[in-house]
Protein backbone atom coordinates (compact mmCIF):
# COMPACT_ATOMS: atom_id res chain seq x y z
CA UNK A 1 0.00 0.00 0.00
CA UNK A 2 1.38 3.34 -1.05
CA UNK A 3 1.73 5.74 1.83
CA UNK A 4 0.32 9.24 1.43
CA UNK A 5 3.48 10.86 2.72
CA UNK A 6 5.66 8.97 0.25
CA UNK A 7 3.39 9.88 -2.65
CA UNK A 8 3.36 13.53 -1.63
CA UNK A 9 7.15 13.78 -1.45
CA UNK A 10 7.70 12.23 -4.86
CA UNK A 11 4.94 14.27 -6.48
CA UNK A 12 6.58 17.42 -5.18
CA UNK A 13 9.92 16.33 -6.61
CA UNK A 14 8.33 15.61 -9.95
CA UNK A 15 6.51 18.96 -10.12
CA UNK A 16 9.34 21.17 -8.95
CA UNK A 17 10.75 21.87 -12.39
CA UNK A 18 7.44 22.00 -14.17
CA UNK A 19 6.22 25.01 -12.18
CA UNK A 20 9.09 27.05 -13.66
CA UNK A 21 8.13 25.96 -17.14
CA UNK A 22 4.45 26.67 -16.53
CA UNK A 23 5.20 30.19 -15.23
CA UNK A 24 7.44 31.01 -18.18
CA UNK A 25 4.76 29.90 -20.63
CA UNK A 26 1.84 31.49 -18.81
CA UNK A 27 3.60 34.85 -18.49
CA UNK A 28 4.13 35.27 -22.21
CA UNK A 29 1.04 37.42 -21.62
CA UNK A 30 1.68 39.82 -18.68
CA UNK A 31 0.04 38.85 -15.41
CA UNK A 32 0.33 39.68 -11.71
CA UNK A 33 1.20 37.12 -9.05
CA UNK A 34 -2.22 36.27 -7.64
CA UNK A 35 -3.86 36.03 -11.07
CA UNK A 36 -1.04 33.74 -12.23
CA UNK A 37 -1.65 31.49 -9.23
CA UNK A 38 -5.32 31.20 -10.07
CA UNK A 39 -4.49 30.49 -13.68
CA UNK A 40 -2.05 27.73 -12.81
CA UNK A 41 -4.61 26.27 -10.46
CA UNK A 42 -7.34 26.34 -13.10
CA UNK A 43 -4.96 24.68 -15.57
CA UNK A 44 -4.46 21.81 -13.10
CA UNK A 45 -0.87 22.73 -12.26
CA UNK A 46 -0.70 22.52 -8.50
CA UNK A 47 1.44 25.24 -6.99
CA UNK A 48 1.69 27.04 -3.67
CA UNK A 49 1.73 30.79 -3.17
CA UNK A 50 4.83 30.50 -1.03
CA UNK A 51 6.79 28.84 -3.82
CA UNK A 52 5.46 30.90 -6.72
CA UNK A 53 6.16 34.39 -5.26
CA UNK A 54 9.83 33.65 -4.50
CA UNK A 55 10.12 31.85 -7.85
CA UNK A 56 8.91 34.92 -9.76
CA UNK A 57 11.61 37.02 -8.07
CA UNK A 58 14.35 34.50 -8.85
CA UNK A 59 13.31 34.24 -12.50
CA UNK A 60 13.29 38.02 -12.73
CA UNK A 61 16.76 38.22 -11.20
CA UNK A 62 18.05 35.83 -13.85
CA UNK A 63 16.54 37.92 -16.63
CA UNK A 64 13.92 35.36 -17.61
CA UNK A 65 11.04 37.62 -16.53
CA UNK A 66 10.57 41.39 -16.70
CA UNK A 67 8.28 43.24 -14.29
CA UNK A 68 6.35 46.47 -14.22
CA UNK A 69 4.08 48.09 -11.63
CA UNK A 70 0.58 48.90 -12.77
CA UNK A 71 -1.14 51.49 -10.59
CA UNK A 72 -4.21 52.02 -12.80
CA UNK A 73 -6.26 49.36 -11.01
CA UNK A 74 -7.95 49.52 -7.62
CA UNK A 75 -4.70 48.45 -6.01
CA UNK A 76 -1.14 48.56 -7.34
CA UNK A 77 -0.07 45.27 -8.91
CA UNK A 78 3.25 43.99 -10.10
CA UNK A 79 2.94 42.52 -13.57
CA UNK A 80 5.45 39.99 -14.82
CA UNK A 81 6.16 39.15 -18.43
CA UNK A 82 8.44 36.47 -19.87
CA UNK A 83 11.52 38.02 -21.49
CA UNK A 84 12.78 36.93 -24.94
CA UNK A 85 15.43 34.78 -23.20
CA UNK A 86 12.66 33.29 -21.04
CA UNK A 87 10.55 32.50 -24.09
CA UNK A 88 13.52 30.76 -25.69
CA UNK A 89 14.21 28.78 -22.52
CA UNK A 90 10.54 27.79 -22.20
CA UNK A 91 10.51 26.49 -25.77
CA UNK A 92 13.60 24.37 -25.12
CA UNK A 93 12.25 23.03 -21.83
CA UNK A 94 8.91 22.23 -23.44
CA UNK A 95 10.64 20.13 -26.10
CA UNK A 96 12.58 18.31 -23.36
CA UNK A 97 9.38 17.75 -21.42
CA UNK A 98 7.61 16.28 -24.46
CA UNK A 99 10.58 14.00 -25.21
CA UNK A 100 10.74 12.92 -21.61
CA UNK A 101 7.04 12.13 -21.48
CA UNK A 102 7.32 10.15 -24.72
CA UNK A 103 10.32 8.22 -23.33
CA UNK A 104 8.49 7.41 -20.13
CA UNK A 105 5.43 6.26 -22.05
CA UNK A 106 7.62 4.07 -24.24
CA UNK A 107 9.27 2.58 -21.18
CA UNK A 108 5.95 2.02 -19.50
CA UNK A 109 4.43 0.23 -22.47
CA UNK A 110 7.65 -1.36 -23.66
CA UNK A 111 7.80 -5.10 -24.37
CA UNK A 112 10.77 -5.80 -22.07
CA UNK A 113 10.00 -6.42 -18.48
CA UNK B 1 -6.09 45.17 6.30
CA UNK B 2 -6.12 43.98 9.85
CA UNK B 3 -3.44 43.50 12.41
CA UNK B 4 -2.74 39.91 11.38
CA UNK B 5 -1.72 40.93 7.87
CA UNK B 6 0.38 43.78 9.22
CA UNK B 7 2.13 41.41 11.58
CA UNK B 8 2.70 38.93 8.78
CA UNK B 9 4.19 41.59 6.53
CA UNK B 10 6.42 42.94 9.31
CA UNK B 11 7.68 39.43 10.07
CA UNK B 12 8.55 38.78 6.42
CA UNK B 13 10.27 42.15 6.00
CA UNK B 14 12.65 41.43 8.87
CA UNK B 15 14.24 38.65 6.80
CA UNK B 16 14.76 40.82 3.72
CA UNK B 17 17.60 43.13 2.71
CA UNK B 18 16.67 46.82 2.91
CA UNK B 19 16.73 47.34 -0.87
CA UNK B 20 14.03 44.73 -1.54
CA UNK B 21 11.63 45.63 1.27
CA UNK B 22 9.39 48.30 -0.27
CA UNK B 23 8.85 46.40 -3.49
CA UNK B 24 8.21 43.03 -1.86
CA UNK B 25 5.91 44.51 0.76
CA UNK B 26 3.83 46.26 -1.86
CA UNK B 27 3.47 43.10 -3.93
CA UNK B 28 2.70 40.86 -0.96
CA UNK B 29 0.16 43.34 0.39
CA UNK B 30 -1.78 43.45 -2.88
CA UNK B 31 -1.53 39.66 -3.30
CA UNK B 32 -2.93 39.07 0.18
CA UNK B 33 -5.72 41.60 -0.48
CA UNK B 34 -6.60 39.91 -3.78
CA UNK B 35 -6.76 36.47 -2.22
CA UNK B 36 -8.78 37.74 0.71
CA UNK B 37 -11.24 39.56 -1.52
CA UNK B 38 -11.80 36.42 -3.59
CA UNK B 39 -12.69 34.43 -0.52
CA UNK B 40 -14.96 37.09 0.95
CA UNK B 41 -16.75 37.44 -2.40
CA UNK B 42 -17.26 33.69 -2.32
CA UNK B 43 -19.09 34.13 1.00
CA UNK B 44 -16.39 33.34 3.55
CA UNK B 45 -16.08 35.13 6.85
CA UNK B 46 -13.43 37.85 6.57
CA UNK B 47 -11.57 37.01 9.76
CA UNK B 48 -11.47 33.28 9.01
CA UNK B 49 -10.52 33.92 5.38
CA UNK B 50 -7.58 36.12 6.37
CA UNK B 51 -6.20 33.33 8.54
CA UNK B 52 -6.52 30.85 5.69
CA UNK B 53 -4.77 33.18 3.25
CA UNK B 54 -1.86 33.94 5.56
CA UNK B 55 -1.43 30.32 6.58
CA UNK B 56 -1.43 29.44 2.88
CA UNK B 57 1.60 31.69 2.46
CA UNK B 58 3.32 29.79 5.23
CA UNK B 59 6.02 30.82 7.68
CA UNK B 60 7.02 34.42 6.88
CA UNK B 61 10.65 33.66 7.71
CA UNK B 62 10.66 30.88 5.13
CA UNK B 63 8.94 33.08 2.57
CA UNK B 64 11.44 35.90 3.09
CA UNK B 65 14.36 33.47 2.80
CA UNK B 66 12.94 32.23 -0.50
CA UNK B 67 12.49 35.76 -1.84
CA UNK B 68 15.93 36.92 -0.71
CA UNK B 69 17.54 33.72 -1.99
CA UNK B 70 18.98 32.97 1.43
CA UNK B 71 19.73 29.40 2.37
CA UNK B 72 17.59 27.69 5.01
CA UNK B 73 20.46 25.41 5.93
CA UNK B 74 23.55 26.11 8.00
CA UNK B 75 26.11 24.61 5.61
CA UNK B 76 25.03 23.51 2.16
CA UNK B 77 26.21 20.81 -0.24
CA UNK B 78 28.77 23.15 -1.87
CA UNK B 79 30.78 23.30 1.32
CA UNK B 80 29.74 20.29 3.35
CA UNK B 81 32.44 17.87 2.17
CA UNK B 82 35.24 20.38 2.84
CA UNK B 83 33.67 21.31 6.17
CA UNK B 84 33.56 17.74 7.35
CA UNK B 85 37.09 16.96 6.19
CA UNK B 86 38.57 19.99 7.89
CA UNK B 87 36.65 19.36 11.09
CA UNK B 88 37.63 15.69 11.35
CA UNK B 89 41.25 16.46 10.58
CA UNK B 90 41.52 19.25 13.15
CA UNK B 91 39.72 17.28 15.86
CA UNK B 92 41.73 14.12 15.31
CA UNK B 93 45.07 15.94 15.42
CA UNK B 94 44.53 18.62 18.03
CA UNK B 95 42.41 16.79 20.62
CA UNK B 96 44.86 13.92 21.31
CA UNK B 97 47.84 16.28 21.42
CA UNK B 98 46.11 18.61 23.89
CA UNK B 99 44.97 15.61 25.94
CA UNK B 100 48.48 14.12 26.18
CA UNK B 101 50.05 17.49 27.00
CA UNK B 102 47.45 18.10 29.72
CA UNK B 103 48.07 14.68 31.26
CA UNK B 104 51.83 15.29 31.25
CA UNK B 105 51.44 18.75 32.76
CA UNK B 106 49.07 17.47 35.45
CA UNK B 107 51.40 14.58 36.34
CA UNK B 108 54.46 16.78 36.54
CA UNK B 109 52.42 19.17 38.68
CA UNK B 110 52.01 16.42 41.25
CA UNK B 111 48.50 15.22 40.38
CA UNK B 112 47.65 11.58 40.85
CA UNK B 113 47.06 9.29 37.90
CA UNK B 114 43.27 9.51 37.78
CA UNK B 115 43.30 13.28 38.23
CA UNK B 116 45.80 13.64 35.39
CA UNK B 117 43.70 11.52 33.02
CA UNK B 118 40.58 13.52 33.92
CA UNK B 119 42.50 16.73 33.23
CA UNK B 120 43.57 15.31 29.86
CA UNK B 121 40.04 14.32 28.88
CA UNK B 122 38.67 17.66 30.07
CA UNK B 123 41.27 19.62 28.13
CA UNK B 124 40.77 17.63 24.94
CA UNK B 125 36.99 18.00 25.24
CA UNK B 126 37.14 21.78 25.72
CA UNK B 127 39.46 22.22 22.76
CA UNK B 128 37.23 19.94 20.67
CA UNK B 129 34.15 22.06 21.44
CA UNK B 130 36.04 25.20 20.49
CA UNK B 131 37.24 23.76 17.19
CA UNK B 132 33.76 22.52 16.37
CA UNK B 133 32.18 25.87 17.18
CA UNK B 134 34.59 28.13 15.32
CA UNK B 135 34.90 26.00 12.21
CA UNK B 136 31.11 25.71 11.99
CA UNK B 137 30.59 29.46 12.47
CA UNK B 138 33.16 30.24 9.79
CA UNK B 139 31.57 27.92 7.25
CA UNK B 140 28.05 29.14 8.06
CA UNK B 141 29.16 32.74 7.44
CA UNK B 142 30.81 31.79 4.16
CA UNK B 143 27.58 30.02 3.17
CA UNK B 144 25.44 33.05 3.96
CA UNK B 145 26.80 36.26 2.58
CA UNK B 146 27.01 37.24 -1.04
CA UNK B 147 30.15 39.21 -0.32
CA UNK B 148 31.96 36.03 0.63
CA UNK B 149 30.52 33.93 -2.18
CA UNK B 150 33.92 34.22 -3.84
CA UNK B 151 35.48 32.77 -0.73
CA UNK B 152 33.04 29.88 -0.98
CA UNK B 153 33.94 29.25 -4.60
CA UNK B 154 37.57 29.55 -3.51
CA UNK B 155 37.16 26.89 -0.84
CA UNK B 156 35.31 24.40 -3.00
CA UNK B 157 37.54 25.38 -5.94
CA UNK B 158 40.74 24.85 -3.96
CA UNK B 159 39.51 21.34 -3.30
CA UNK B 160 39.09 21.11 -7.07
CA UNK B 161 37.10 18.81 -9.25
CA UNK B 162 36.97 15.26 -8.06
CA UNK B 163 39.05 12.78 -10.06
CA UNK B 164 39.67 9.05 -9.67
CA UNK B 165 43.15 9.83 -8.30
CA UNK B 166 41.46 10.87 -5.08
CA UNK B 167 39.92 7.48 -4.46
CA UNK B 168 41.10 6.19 -1.10
CA UNK B 169 43.16 3.01 -1.11
CA UNK B 170 41.39 -0.28 -0.47
CA UNK B 171 41.11 -1.26 3.19
CA UNK B 172 43.91 -3.85 2.87
CA UNK B 173 46.41 -1.09 1.99
CA UNK B 174 44.97 1.68 3.96
CA UNK B 175 45.88 2.16 7.59
CA UNK B 176 42.65 1.61 9.44
CA UNK B 177 41.39 4.05 12.04
CA UNK B 178 41.30 1.31 14.68
CA UNK B 179 44.96 0.40 14.01
CA UNK B 180 45.91 4.04 14.45
CA UNK B 181 43.83 4.44 17.58
CA UNK B 182 45.49 1.33 18.99
CA UNK B 183 48.98 2.59 18.17
CA UNK B 184 48.33 6.06 19.55
CA UNK B 185 46.82 4.64 22.74
CA UNK B 186 49.85 2.34 23.17
CA UNK B 187 52.14 5.33 22.76
CA UNK B 188 50.09 7.40 25.21
CA UNK B 189 50.10 4.52 27.73
CA UNK B 190 53.89 4.26 27.42
CA UNK B 191 54.17 7.97 28.15
CA UNK B 192 51.80 7.56 31.08
CA UNK B 193 53.74 4.53 32.32
CA UNK B 194 57.03 6.40 32.18
CA UNK B 195 55.60 9.36 34.08
CA UNK B 196 54.02 6.96 36.57
CA UNK B 197 57.29 5.11 37.23
CA UNK B 198 59.00 8.46 37.39
CA UNK B 199 56.62 9.82 40.01
CA UNK B 200 55.76 6.68 41.99
CA UNK B 201 56.73 6.69 45.67
CA UNK B 202 56.86 3.10 46.97
CA UNK B 203 59.72 3.44 49.40
CA UNK B 204 61.06 6.24 51.49
CA UNK B 205 64.51 6.47 53.03
CA UNK B 206 65.41 7.14 56.66
CA UNK B 207 64.91 10.89 56.28
CA UNK B 208 61.46 10.37 54.72
CA UNK B 209 62.46 11.22 51.14
CA UNK B 210 61.11 9.12 48.28
CA UNK B 211 63.44 6.49 46.88
CA UNK B 212 62.81 6.74 43.12
CA UNK B 213 62.68 3.66 40.94
CA UNK B 214 64.57 5.23 38.06
CA UNK B 215 68.18 6.28 38.42
CA UNK B 216 67.95 9.83 39.87
CA UNK B 217 71.03 10.97 37.90
CA UNK B 218 69.05 10.43 34.69
CA UNK B 219 65.77 11.97 35.72
CA UNK B 220 66.11 15.49 34.57
CA UNK B 221 67.26 14.59 31.05
CA UNK B 222 66.12 11.07 30.26
CA UNK B 223 62.45 11.14 31.24
CA UNK B 224 61.53 14.38 29.41
CA UNK B 225 63.56 13.26 26.37
CA UNK B 226 61.83 9.87 26.20
CA UNK B 227 58.41 11.49 26.65
CA UNK B 228 59.19 13.95 23.84
CA UNK B 229 60.31 11.13 21.53
CA UNK B 230 57.12 9.18 22.28
CA UNK B 231 54.96 12.27 21.67
CA UNK B 232 56.57 12.78 18.26
CA UNK B 233 56.04 9.06 17.54
CA UNK B 234 52.34 9.46 18.35
CA UNK B 235 52.10 12.49 16.06
CA UNK B 236 53.81 10.51 13.28
CA UNK B 237 51.28 7.69 13.67
CA UNK B 238 48.44 10.18 13.23
CA UNK B 239 50.07 11.80 10.18
CA UNK B 240 50.55 8.37 8.60
CA UNK B 241 46.88 7.63 9.17
CA UNK B 242 45.82 10.92 7.55
CA UNK B 243 48.05 10.26 4.54
CA UNK B 244 46.52 6.81 4.44
CA UNK B 245 49.65 4.67 4.14
CA UNK B 246 53.27 4.28 5.16
CA UNK B 247 55.83 5.77 2.78
CA UNK B 248 59.61 5.31 2.79
CA UNK B 249 60.28 8.75 4.36
CA UNK B 250 57.75 7.97 7.12
CA UNK B 251 59.37 4.58 7.70
CA UNK B 252 62.81 6.22 7.98
CA UNK B 253 61.49 8.85 10.40
CA UNK B 254 59.87 6.09 12.43
CA UNK B 255 63.15 4.10 12.52
CA UNK B 256 65.03 7.17 13.79
CA UNK B 257 62.44 7.71 16.53
CA UNK B 258 62.44 4.04 17.54
CA UNK B 259 66.24 4.00 17.78
CA UNK B 260 66.28 7.28 19.68
CA UNK B 261 64.04 5.66 22.26
CA UNK B 262 65.44 2.15 22.50
CA UNK B 263 69.23 2.67 22.18
CA UNK B 264 69.53 4.74 25.39
CA UNK B 265 67.15 2.44 27.25
CA UNK B 266 69.06 -0.72 26.23
CA UNK B 267 72.46 0.88 26.85
CA UNK B 268 71.41 2.04 30.31
CA UNK B 269 69.87 -1.31 31.16
CA UNK B 270 73.00 -3.23 30.14
CA UNK B 271 75.28 -0.90 32.11
CA UNK B 272 73.05 -1.23 35.16
CA UNK B 273 72.34 2.47 35.40
CA UNK B 274 68.69 2.56 34.33
CA UNK B 275 67.22 1.84 37.75
CA UNK B 276 68.11 3.25 41.12
CA UNK B 277 70.22 0.70 43.05
CA UNK B 278 68.93 2.21 46.31
CA UNK B 279 65.44 1.21 45.22
CA UNK B 280 66.54 -2.38 44.58
CA UNK B 281 68.13 -2.45 48.01
CA UNK B 282 64.99 -1.09 49.65
CA UNK B 283 62.99 -3.74 47.86
CA UNK B 284 65.38 -6.34 49.28
CA UNK B 285 66.37 -7.71 45.86
CA UNK B 286 69.59 -6.03 44.63
CA UNK B 287 69.78 -8.02 41.34
CA UNK B 288 66.77 -5.98 40.10
CA UNK B 289 68.93 -3.06 39.04
CA UNK B 290 72.06 -5.07 38.26
CA UNK B 291 73.44 -5.00 34.73
CA UNK B 292 73.76 -8.79 34.66
CA UNK B 293 70.55 -9.35 36.59
CA UNK B 294 67.65 -11.20 34.93
CA UNK B 295 65.35 -8.16 34.87
CA UNK B 296 67.72 -5.87 33.02
CA UNK B 297 68.71 -8.59 30.53
CA UNK B 298 65.07 -9.42 29.87
CA UNK B 299 64.22 -5.75 29.51
CA UNK B 300 67.07 -5.17 27.04
CA UNK B 301 66.10 -8.23 25.01
CA UNK B 302 62.41 -7.28 25.04
CA UNK B 303 63.05 -3.71 23.94
CA UNK B 304 65.41 -4.99 21.21
CA UNK B 305 62.81 -7.37 19.79
CA UNK B 306 59.91 -4.91 19.90
CA UNK B 307 62.04 -2.18 18.35
CA UNK B 308 63.24 -4.46 15.55
CA UNK B 309 59.64 -5.27 14.65
CA UNK B 310 58.49 -1.66 15.00
CA UNK B 311 61.23 -0.57 12.58
CA UNK B 312 60.78 -3.42 10.13
CA UNK B 313 56.97 -3.37 9.86
CA UNK B 314 56.56 0.19 8.47
CA UNK B 315 59.26 -0.49 5.83
CA UNK B 316 57.41 -3.62 4.80
CA UNK B 317 54.11 -1.76 4.58
CA UNK B 318 55.65 1.18 2.72
CA UNK B 319 57.23 -1.13 0.15
CA UNK B 320 53.99 -2.96 -0.37
CA UNK B 321 52.02 0.27 -0.76
CA UNK B 322 54.63 1.65 -3.18
CA UNK B 323 54.46 -1.50 -5.25
CA UNK B 324 50.70 -1.19 -5.38
CA UNK B 325 50.74 2.47 -6.31
CA UNK B 326 53.13 1.91 -9.22
CA UNK B 327 51.46 -1.29 -10.26
CA UNK B 328 54.66 -3.32 -9.72
CA UNK B 329 54.55 -6.52 -7.77
CA UNK B 330 52.12 -9.34 -7.88
CA UNK B 331 48.64 -8.45 -6.76
CA UNK B 332 48.49 -11.58 -4.65
CA UNK B 333 51.41 -10.42 -2.55
CA UNK B 334 49.70 -7.22 -1.58
CA UNK B 335 47.02 -9.03 0.30
CA UNK B 336 47.54 -9.35 3.98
Amino acid sequence: MLEDELLKTHRQELRRGTVVLACLMALRAPEYGYALLKRLDAAGIASDANTVYPLLRRLEERGLLASEWNTDDTRPRKFYRTSPTGVELAARLMTDMTDLTASLHAMNGGPER
Amino acid sequence: MTQLTERYLAASMRGLPEAQRTDVERELRSSIADALEDRVTAGEDRVAAEKVVLEGLGDPVRLAAGIAGRPLHLIGPDLFVEYRQLLIMLLSIVMPIVGIVQVAVALSGGNDYIGAIMAGIGGAWTVGIHIFFWVTITFAVVERFDAVREARDGISGAAGRWTVDRLPALPADRISASDTVGEVITTALTIGGLLFLHGAAWFTDASGDTIPLLNPDLWSVLVPALVAILAVTGALQIVVFLVGRWTMPFAVANAVLQLAFSVPVIALALTGSLLNSAFADALGWPPLADARGPVMLALAAGVLLVTAWEIYDPFRRARRADARATGIGEPGQAAR
